[in-house]
């Protein structure tokens, strides 16, 4: 379980992270939105202890997680939004160094690496060095060096960002396998029908503080589960209502530019964030 | 334990930039070694200069060598490459992953040290190089790796490192006797000099090359450099809030 307790980050003048509280229980898959800037990167850094909280603490199964944690430390590993690896090291290196760091056996370590690799389609790269990868490449390695060390918490900055539909497909079946092994993970996305395909809950935050949090379906619930599309002069607006026979009324007194859709977390998050995100 | 695994790091590295780091190593105490000692050939205290400059070409080396090795990787590592994180993260205690930096530069610059005493073998010179010799090469590396961590957490740009060697390294590889004795530097400026590392390490080995003993105070302003650059290091690894 981890727990943020009142968590705040500030660089200077400006409040990255306000005061966010909130609890991701064992076992779950949790999804962290938000727009631009919303404040996703920084608390997944601070989770991961590379920036430290200007106030607030975190704490991994009750015992607070700072850069001394080692045992709270081997608990997590994560994927971060930039390729954060040595570009001069080969693959294989990469994966060594980071099973060293976690105290794996060698052998161990090569296994796991033979095996992840074959999962990934990496298997005839691995000499190759990072700087020399393309970037849906680079970005599988970091899934396979993050799920080398078999975390019992996983935190994802954008994982699937830069990959092709097909890879995303198949890095949403692993995650989902990693998270039905009790894994828990977190996950921050640009990709709305990513965090619904996969989270059972998401807290959306915007300019560092926590807006909403709750089950996909309970946030759609809550804003109206049925949407009318309109284009007039303002462009599109979207307008909800909880009953579909509301939404039919509406509809019909709307004339030829409007249409009627299900609801979903995007438009949640257009509502929270009062933009859209992509 | 991770400094084990810092320095299989570090190997890696070490091989595979083999050559490279090799050829730099040579380079300017190669050039001056032969524009100095050979070109522009004058007696010092009645002995070939060259007797006075190779100890402090060996030490001017190790300083240089172990510097460069953390100055310019960790700002990558840190600024560019985001490599650092993925040992923030670890269980790795973070004292350990400083412990093992320090280590593997001060190899670095006893590498590049021991390749410039292989070039000057064959010059019968009758300096004595021996297991202190090596020693005080070794601490001398510590303290400029050291150095040139607490520097790369400083940093804001990992173009600082090279500005870094303009400010700190080269002033110290002219004036700390390595190509004369701080001796003849005005008072006050020489009282300065005379503290800083290379200076006592350049004393220290020109010393047991002349077959004197080293004395300790050299040690101890090693030691005092060393203790004093860890601890801001560890410090900053620790506490430093945007690492």
């Amino acid at each position: 379980m981890i727990e943020l307790d009142h968590l705040t980050k500030r660089f200077g003048g400006f409040t990255a992270v306000d005061d966010l509280s909130l609890t991701v229980n064992t076992g779950e898959f949790f999804g962290l939105l938000g727009p631009n800037g919303a404040g996703k990167t920084t608390t997944i850094s601070m989770i991961s202890t590379v920036l430290l909280p200007t106030s607030g603490e975190i704490r991994v199964d009750g015992a607070v997680l700072d850069r001394k944690a080692s045992s709270e430390k081997r608990k997590l590993s994560v994927i971060t939004q930039e390729y954060s690896m040595r570009q001069d090291m080969t693959m294989d290196e990469v994966m060594e160094y980071q099973g060293r760091l976690y105290k794996m056996p060698i052998k161990t370590i090569r296994e796991k690496t033979g095996e992840l690799f074959d999962f990934a389609d990496l298997g005839d790269y691995r000499r190759r060095t990072v700087r020399h990868l393309s970037g849906g490449m680079k970005r599988k390695l970091m899934i396979c060096r993050a799920l080398l060390v078999e975390p019992e918490i996983l935190l994802l900055d954008e994982p699937t960002a830069g990959m092709d539909a097909l890879s995303r497909r198949q890095m949403w079946n692993l995650l989902r396998q990693v998270n039905g092994q009790k894994r828990t993970i977190i996950l921050t996305t640009h990709y709305i029908e990513e965090a619904e395909a996969l989270c059972g809950r998401v807290a959306l935050i915007n300019k560092g503080r926590l807006q909403k949090l709750d089950t996909p379906s309970a946030l759609i619930e809550e804003l109206g589960s049925f949407a009318v599309d309109e284009t007039g002069e303002k462009g599109l607006v979207s307008r909800y209502f909880k009953d579909r026979s509301e939404a039919i009324d509406y509809l019909s007194d709307a004339g030829d530019n409007a249409s009627l859709r299900m609801t979903t977390l995007e438009d949640v998050f257009v509502e929270c964030a009062g933009r859209k995100i992509t | 334990m991770g400094i084990i695994t810092v320095l299989w790091e570090k190997w890696v590295e070490f091989r595979r930039d083999f050559y490279k780091i090799t050829v730099a190593a040579m380079i300017s105490p190669l050039m001056y070694l032969i524009i100095f000692g050979m070109g522009i050939q004058t007696t010092s205290h009645g002995e070939p200069y060259l007797h006075f400059l190779i100890p402090g070409i060996v030490s001017m080396s190790t300083m240089t060598g172990s510097f460069s090795a953390i100055a310019q990787n960790m700002s990558v590592q840190r600024l560019y490459e985001k490599a650092l994180d993925q040992v923030m993260v670890s269980p790795t205690p973070l004292w350990q992953y400083i412990a093992g930096q320090i280590l593997g530069g001060s190899l670095r610059g006893l590498y590049a040290g021991g390749v410039i005493l292989l070039l000057t073998l064959p010059i019968r010179t009758d300096l004595v190089f021996n297991a202190l010799s090596v020693l005080i090469l070794f601490l001398n590396g510590m303290v400029f790796s050291t150095i040139a961590l607490t520097l790369s957490f400083l940093a804001k740009s990992y173009t600082d490192a090279p500005r870094y060697t303009a400010y700190i390294i080269t002033p110290m590889s002219f004036l700390c006797n390595t190509f004369f004795s701080a001796d003849q530097m005005p008072n006050g400026f020489r009282q300065v000099i005379s503290l800083l590392p290379l200076s006592q390490t350049s004393s220290m080995i020109r010393s047991i090359a002349n077959e004197e003993p080293p004395g300790a105070f050299g040690f101890i302003v090693l030691l005092i450099y060393l203790a004093v650059f860890a601890l801001i290091s560890t410090a900053f690894i620790y506490k430093k809030k945007n690492l």
